[in-house]
């Protein structure tokens, strides 16, 4: 352990004792480093906002409705598609929605003829929806197991269509469905992945069944996937919900095509790498080359720790641990200005800094790597000085 | 007196064997090959404060490499305190040098970046000492060359004599059984010669060989045992009472 404190303490002094050309040796590591970091950092951050948005929204949901067959005008999910999707062992939560149809909404006495023109979609909801989606509600409530038990006329509004009937926070409101009072007892928020339910009027199937009499078969199904299972389920979904039958089941991943926008030019960002490593390499060329010219300039020291009884793989070791702290705080340097450069073109292009801290000990250890590298044949040339040549006795 | 003769001395001679030459010769070069040293016998002994003198070409550095296990004989063998040094690997030579002998060279070899403190320390480097234990022992060697204030000089900021006291204290931080100094006072001039001079002749103690290589006869003066060497042989190696160092019409010394 002291042996290997005295080795470093060795090198450092050496290092320090020629400052100017230690700096010059060190600009390898750090442009090679920087570049490399900048490459990365810059053409991801980028694409940062978008990247920060599909943080945010997650990749892991997935929406499945059933197949336009030939000959049926609405095609629906069989009535238990949740439970089986559920029975994928992947899946965390289900849900799924029966659209309404042929339900007049109106906000008020006033615009029945627009309303009747374009009509609000009514879905009939489970209590799950929120957590599938992600999505809390903005005021208010959630349809619950009461509403179902109770079978009350409860309605939840999507986050644009509460937007557009001007409701207030909190405020008592009815709506009617076919002539219906509905009180709103809540207000859900808007969803990114799925805008079409912004729009829309969520009911209890109890209520789907008696006021407007349909079956209630789910017509779209949300399944949030567990963390890095979303291909696999997606691919598992139309197996579990048509059990082999000819119906045909549809998945879509939502995020897929935000994922897709958010990808970092990857032509741009090898090219940059390619060039961070040639700096590095040239760098490390640099590295070879001064210190080289240094092992015959220090001959005489050399020389002297030998006669006092250094042994030759430790003056070896002293030049390749000379080499290492070069990489080591160059390397550091570079990263720390790679960041800095990221940071600064980010905060004027407006853009959100992606940096992959993880990545840091990988460009640090690269460079690190290409100086010892660079440092093995000066040190082994070192390592070979025979101190009789090098004092000049007599 | 054409043959090695090894007269006892006076004085503290006649300790343990310290270092020994057995008929080892130093053939440089293979096509023309020169015969540096010849078939060298010599044995010195703790207390032996040994002047090897002799002209240019005479052997004297080869000797010293020798005895200074930085070098192997071709033929013969060097032995440093019962260590065979031609069956050493390098390494093992390597802690041999920096246990049992220092080195003071005639250009100082201080290393230039290092303080005359950090200079003294390298001595004691892979030891494992404590950084403190290092630098106590360090400062106290400085001390016994007169030089406690100047620690924290650099080479360059430090006069010749100066600088080779740091190189003796350099040499004597290990308390090493041999201290070889080749021309100590070759590069100085005469009043920093006297004090160099004083200097070894407080460091030969009898548990201590010191073997000085030199041209100038006022040096091998100050010995107790001179060995004279011409053409890779020694030709004579006779006990003498030691005098001090006087310098030549300069009056400093007493």
């Amino acid at each position: 352990m002291s042996r290997f404190r005295d080795l470093l303490g060795i090198a450092i002094g050496g290092i320090l004792a020629r400052k100017a050309r230690t700096l010059l040796i060190m600009l390898g590591p750090v442009v090679g480093v920087a570049a490399m970091v900048g490459a990365v950092g810059l053409t991801e951050s980028a694409k940062g906002d978008l990247k920060a948005r599909l943080d945010e929204l997650g990749t892991t949901l997935i929406t499945a409705e059933a197949g336009t067959a030939f000959g049926r005008q609405n095609p629906t999910l069989p009535a238990d598609a949740v439970r089986r999707v559920r029975a994928i062992p992947a899946v965390e939560r289900a849900s799924a929605v029966a659209e309404v149809p042929g339900v007049v909404t109106l906000p008020s006495e006033g615009g029945a003829d627009y309303f009747e023109t374009f009509p609000v979609p009514v879905l009939a909801a489970d209590s799950r929806l929120p957590a599938v989606l992600e999505v809390p509600v903005r005021s208010g409530r959630w349809l619950d197991r009461a509403d179902r038990v109770n079978r009350t006329r409860a309605v939840v509004l999507g986050g644009g269509l509460a937007d557009e009937f001007g409701l207030i926070p909190g405020e008592v409101r009815t709506i009617r469905l076919n002539g219906i009072d509905y009180g709103v007892v809540g207000v859900l928020e808007r969803v990114p992945l799925e805008p079409n339910l912004d729009n829309a009027v969520f009911i209890t199937q109890w209520a789907a069944e008696n006021d407007f009499a349909t079956e209630g078969a789910p017509t779209k199904m949300y399944v949030r996937a567990a963390p890095g299972t979303t291909e696999q389920v997606d691919a598992a979904i139309p197996v579990a919900v048509s059990l082999g039958s000819s119906d045909s089941v549809t998945t879509r991943i939502p995020s897929a095509a935000l994922e897709a926008s958010a990808q970092a030019d990857r032509t741009l960002q090898q090219t940059a790498l390619f060039a961070g490593l040639l700096a590095l390499a040239v760098g490390g060329l640099g590295i070879a080359n001064v210190m080289s010219i240094s092992v015959l300039q220090r001959s005489a020291e050399i020389g002297i720790r030998r006669a006092l009884g250094t042994t030759r793989s430790l003056i070896g070791l002293q030049f390749l641990a000379e080499a290492l702290v070069v990489g080591l705080i160059g390397g550091i340097a570079g990263a720390v200005l790679g960041v800095g450069v990221v940071a600064l073109v980010s905060a004027v292009a407006g853009w959100v800094v992606v940096i992959d801290l993880a990545m840091m000990p990988v460009w640090i250890g690269l460079a690190v790597g290409v100086a010892v590298l660079a440092g093995l044949y000066p040190s082994a040339k070192a390592a070979r000085l025979e101190p009789l040549e090098t004092l000049r006795l007599g | 007196m054409s043959t090695p003769v090894h007269t006892p001395a006076s004085g503290p001679v006649g300790g343990e064997p310290l270092l020994e030459l057995v008929g080892a010769s130093r053939v440089f070069g293979q096509e023309a090959p020169v015969h540096a040293l010849r078939d060298v016998t010599l044995q010195v002994r703790a207390g032996d404060h040994l002047a090897i003198i002799g002209p240019s070409g005479s052997g004297k550095s080869t000797m010293l490499g020798l005895l200074g296990v930085l070098d192997r004989p071709t033929e013969g063998a060097v032995v440093v305190t019962g260590h065979d040094t031609a069956a050493l690997a390098d390494d093992e030579r390597s802690r041999l040098r920096g246990e049992v002998i220092g080195f003071v060279f005639q250009q100082f070899h201080l290393i230039p970046y290092l303080t005359a403190l950090g200079n003294v320390e390298t001595a004691l480097c892979y030891r494992g000492l404590a950084r403190a234990e290092r630098r106590e022992r360090a400062l106290a060697a400085l001390a016994e060359v007169g030089l406690a204030d100047r620690a924290d000089h650099r080479p360059v900021q430090l006069s010749g004599g100066e600088q080779q006291r740091v190189a003796i204290a350099r040499a004597i931080v290990t308390e090493p059984r041999l201290v070889l100094a080749d021309e100590p006072t070759g590069a100085l001039d005469t009043v920093n010669a006297v004090l160099v001079m004083d200097i070894f002749a407080r460091l030969a103690q009898a548990d201590r060989a010191l073997i000085l290589v030199t041209h100038d006869p006022r040096i091998a003066a100050t010995t107790n045992r001179v060995v004279s060497m011409r053409d890779g042989r020694i030709v004579s190696d006779v006990a003498q009472a030691p005098t001090p160092f006087v310098a030549e019409g300069s009056g400093v010394a007493p």
